[in-house]
């Protein structure tokens, strides 16, 4: 695949969504890229990277999301266009800071904030939608609907960010983020950057003041009339167009991958001549004359959009306001049941909803066809559940974890954070995680847990992050815990990347995003400097991290924090070779017998264990055994040996 | 009284949870399940076998007396006094340094450091005083290694993970030492041998130890980290009635207890065991009552009877006759174990032919039943 800053003005490249994105902020000629890694934005920042340094672009992967729109915002202060990139649980980090800078409004060069949405949760803890938030803070907000508009979006939304000097939105989900397609590129402007700030710009206080949200509510005022003039700006936007015959049927109203689910669902109809869309590009602001004049073409509306009713409620809201004469229309969408407003869009569901709304048939695939294709992949793809991957130390760490709260016999539990080892909630962790919510909630939650002695509490808690998390969003509330003389156990799974996401450089890694050594900042250094008390171990050695932790769990009182130190597998493995070579010896395996069960393959699951039901005996799976040697430890009879490779 | 073998959830669900559970430690050590943490029995993960060795080996499930009886002694067990023996006299080691370090008369020491040197046995498993005073597991070698776990500590400990540690091919010779609920496991080892374990039948001498009860482990330490700095305890005694003590002895120092008051912080499970001078060893070994400095000595089994033989003709050990008077106060104290733990058990099932684990038969029950005061 070429590179996103591939110089070939005019040519058709096959770019994911967010390359299409990385591309539109070469465009545009933005100079400042900071991002917290998220799925569905990871790729992003993660593209632009890679040519930072010869685009005479800054890019950094920031410790938390707030860091990095705060970061991007300084850069628009002092005159150069900037990018902050997040996902959806990102923004809910940056929500503050939003409020006071749509306030305080933006620099001399335009700011955007693009968040990546992932509908059906595919890779997150929530699935909200980020839309409401441009409504609830007076944020314009735009969305694409194809490729091309991915990164053709973006020259526009800083257009429209300087010239009325405030902070644009651009929302993403992840069937644009992480499909594929055509993109026409544009050139790449030549630009010097020339940073400096004027302390007293300030286009919207009557004098030279400082940026600052106050007076608030004159700026909020402010703001409710910026947003008028970008209204109508959007009433004639290049990004929202229309489909159809003059008077449809049936008015598709859609954004987003809507567009896409829409076509492809009045195309499988055979519908063109019955149904129009109307695909809108910018949402916030709605451009409601535009809308309103394809209303009027129209009685039947459905609404085609991922997640909230967004464009549903505020189509419908703004309707309320036409005289009776004018109240025609009959809306359709989730509001009527006719689509849910949770989950991923299907062409499926679209054309279900259009059936439903006029009378058409329509019929599918048959039924053995559907079945056939549905038992495809089952030859191709290992039935296995969610899982660590053979080699990774978090397996061996929850296996440590397990024990010694077993051993202990208090029902403590694992409070979860996210990362890879999210899956700790199911049997990759052997279900030790008993919470799940957002960055930093597990060692939080803790906090609280940490203070219910007084109440009769007796059980261990221990919280368990990863080593970007524990950058991201731990530290505070290790200070917290320190400092109110919290009762919990701090585990640092610190394997040396934001492996979930693609490998990201945190604080704690050698290289920043640019490509620069980097000292790494030492997370033990912190946990000390707090005043808990710390030890750090090596998770394959199943002994000395189990002894650690039996010896944290004895201490009754304070914060104690294990560090569990070891390289994700992936990574590693790129830099070395396998350490050992791993041998089952099937006259000692018990098998099922008694003093084993399977031991391996039933509790402790690592997919390089694989269960051979004829011989009643564990092999190893020699295509993914990573060869880390944990099992020879955990196997009661050493039927699993390892051998060191020279 | 349940019957059949079942698995580790029923072992938990009907043992450990209810406080039966002797810490003999016959379920641990080769199972990958079941660990022995901070005194109590703890089970990691589930197993799903119906039946298992833990349940099986256990002494405190359905326990065949007559099977695990006729196994070594060729008899039934007819719950008498002392269970079946050869012989019954007193001993103490004739070596003087052996003597001092040991509890008593030194006969347990002498005994397996002569079995060691003499090649009748690789190693022996004996429980030793660790640096916090907690028992702990030790494998001997020689007479040296003997001595370091001489001294009694009154104790519950599992001595049998020892035993299961041992790779399951190992061909060694073994000795060991166990308390009589331990000796009732082993039995139960060797009366129903497993195949893909060490071999019991590889235990070539079995020295049980007489005993009233055991004191557990979590509950003991926390009164004794009370009244005193457990890290200066050099020896704790029970000396033989009417004493009616038990001494703590620091390098400085001497402090008692009103046994009473210690007998709170015994076993719960001891109250159901009717077995004081360890009926299924080789040979039994307890203090002399009266007589200082020596052990009352019970010989069960041929090879018990040999190394014995051996010990006194290679000068080990001096023996004599056990008085009557010692004798009778002996089987007195025996008899009223027994007869104090059916009563519990019949307490606890609410039910006389119901005496839980005992398997035990009708003559045998209505002997004990008889015996009842």
């Amino acid at each position: 695949m070429p590179y996103v800053d591939i110089d070939a003005p005019g040519s058709n490249q096959l770019f994911i969504g967010n390359e299409a994105i990385a591309r539109g902020i070469l465009e545009a000629g933005v100079g400042f890229a900071s991002a917290y890694p998220g799925t569905p934005s990871s790729e992003i920042l993660g593209s632009l990277a890679e040519i930072a340094q010869r685009r005479n672009l800054y890019v950094e992967w920031s410790v938390n999301e707030k860091v990095a729109i705060e970061a991007a915002t300084a850069a628009s202060f002092a005159g150069i266009r900037s990018l902050a990139a997040m996902k959806m649980n990102g923004l809910n980090v940056v929500i503050d800071f939003l409020s006071t800078i749509v306030l305080s409004g933006i620099g001399k060069k335009g700011l955007v904030l693009m968040v990546g949405d992932d509908p059906s949760a595919h890779s997150s803890s929530n699935e909200s939608d980020s839309r409401p938030v441009a409504k609830w803070l007076d944020i314009p907000l735009v969305e694409p609907g194809d490729f091309q508009e991915a990164k053709d979006m973006l020259p526009y939304l800083y257009q429209i960010s300087e010239e009325f000097g405030t902070l644009c939105i651009l929302r993403s989900v992840t069937r644009i983020a992480h499909a594929r397609g055509n993109v026409r590129l544009g050139k790449i402007p030549d630009i010097e950057h020339k940073a400096r700030f004027d302390q007293f710009y300030d286009p919207a206080a009557p004098m030279p003041t400082p940026i600052m949200c106050l007076p608030s509510a004159f700026r909020h005022m402010f703001q409710h009339m910026r947003l008028e003039r970008i209204k109508e700006r959007f009433e004639t936007s290049p990004l929202n167009k229309y489909v159809g015959p003059e008077k449809p049927e049936l008015l598709i109203i859609t954004a987003g991958s809507g567009w896409l689910y829409s076509q492809d669902a009045v195309n499988a109809l055979k519908a063109e001549e019955r149904i129009g869309i109307l695909k809108l590009g910018t949402l916030w602001p709605l451009p409601e004359k535009l809308v309103r004049n394809y209303l009027n073409s129209t009685d039947k509306v459905i609404f085609i959009e991922e997640i909230d009713p967004f464009i549903e409620n505020a189509v419908m809201e703004f309707a309320a306001s036409f005289s009776p004469e004018n109240r025609h229309n009959i809306f359709y969408g989730k509001h009527t049941r006719h689509l849910n407003a949770f989950g991923e869009l299907t062409p499926d569901a679209v054309i279900k909803a259009i059936t439903s709304v006029l009378d058409i048939k329509y019929v599918p695939r048959d039924a053995e066809y559907i079945k056939k294709i549905e038992s495809v992949p089952a030859n191709y793809v290992v039935d296995r559940l969610l899982t660590f991957c053979p080699g990774c130390p978090h397996r061996a760490s929850f296996w440590a974890i397990k024990n010694t709260l077993a051993m202990d016999g208090r029902n403590g539990f694992v409070t979860g954070d996210i990362g890879c080892y999210t899956m700790a909630l199911g049997p990759a962790g052997f279900f030790q995680t008993r919470t799940h919510q957002c960055m930093g909630a597990g060692a939080g939650l803790a906090n609280g847990f940490g203070q219910l002695h007084r109440f009769g509490f007796d059980q261990p808690v221990i919280s368990v992050v990863g080593d970007s998390t524990f950058y991201h969003s731990i530290i505070p509330a290790l200070i917290n815990g320190v400092h109110n003389h919290a009762d919990f156990i701090l585990v640092i799974l610190d394997n040396g990347a934001t492996a979930m996401t693609g490998f990201q450089p945190h604080p704690g890694t050698e290289l920043t995003a640019m490509g620069e050594p980097a000292a790494p900042i030492s997370m033990e250094t912190i946990c000390r400097a707090i005043g808990a008390r710390v030890e750090v171990c090596d998770p394959f050695d199943l002994k000395s991290t189990t002894e650690i932790l039996l010896d944290f769990l004895q201490q009754k009182r304070g914060v104690r924090v294990a560090i569990m130190r070891r390289s994700c597998e992936l990574v590693r493995q790129k830099k070395e070779k396998k350490p050992y070579k791993m041998k089952i010896d099937p006259e000692k395996c018990l098998g099922e017998d008694c003093g084993c069960n399977r031991l391996c393959t039933r509790i402790f699951r690592c997919p390089g264990l694989v269960w051979d039901t004829i011989a009643s005996k564990t092999r190893i799976d020699e295509v993914i055994c990573n060869e880390c040697g944990v099992c020879a430890d955990i196997c009661p009879e050493r039927a699993i040996t390892k051998e060191a490779v020279a | 009284m349940v019957t059949a073998v079942k698995g580790v959830k029923e072992l938990i669900d009907e043992v450990v949870k209810p406080g039966l559970c002797t810490l003999c430690g016959a379920c641990v050590g080769d199972c990958p399940y079941l660990v022995f943490y901070n005194g109590k029995i703890k089970l990691l993960d589930l197993c799903t076998r119906a039946e298992g060795h833990c349940y099986e080996y256990c002494p405190r499930t359905y326990t065949n007396m007559d099977a695990i009886s006729q196994n070594i002694f060729n008899k039934t067990y007819d719950a008498s006094e002392l269970g079946h023996y050869i012989d019954i006299f007193i001993s103490r080691a004739s070596d003087v340094k052996t003597r001092n370090k040991a509890q008593y008369g030194g006969t347990v020491s002498a005994l397996l450091s002569l079995a060691l040197s003499e090649g009748l046995i690789d190693k022996a498993l004996l429980a030793k005083s660790g640096k916090d005073r907690r028992p702990t597991g030790i494998e001997a070698l020689n007479g040296e290694d003997v001595l370091s776990g001489s001294g009694s500590n009154y104790m519950a400990y599992p001595a049998l993970q020892r035993l299961n540690r041992l790779q399951r091919d190992s061909r060694e010779n073994i000795g060991i030492v166990l308390t009589p609920c331990q000796c009732i496991a082993l039995s139960k080892m060797l009366a129903y041998p497993a195949t893909q374990r060490f071999d019991t039948s590889n235990v070539k001498l079995a020295i049980g130890l007489f005993c009233t009860w055991a004191l557990s482990y979590d509950r003991f330490f926390e009164f004794l980290n009370e009244k005193v700095n457990v890290a200066k305890i050099k020896k704790f005694d029970i000396p033989p009635p009417p004493a009616n003590r038990f001494d703590i002895y620091t390098r400085a120092d001497r402090i008692s207890f009103p046994l009473d008051t210690v007998r709170e912080y015994r076993m719960s499970t001891c109250s159901y065991c009717l077995d004081m001078t360890a009926e299924f060893a080789d040979i039994s070994v307890g203090a002399a009552e009266g007589i200082e400095g020596w052990n009352t000595v019970i010989i069960r089994t041929q090879r018990g009877s040999e190394i014995i033989n051996l010990a006194r003709h290679k000068g080990k050990l001096d023996v004599d006759s056990i008085p009557q008077q010692n004798l009778d106060h002996l089987k007195e104290s025996a008899m009223l174990k027994k007869t104090r733990a059916t009563n519990e058990i019949i307490k606890r099932t609410s039910a006389k032919n119901d005496l839980m684990y005992l398997g035990i038969s009708e003559n045998t029950r209505g002997k004990l039943l008889a015996e009842r005061r």
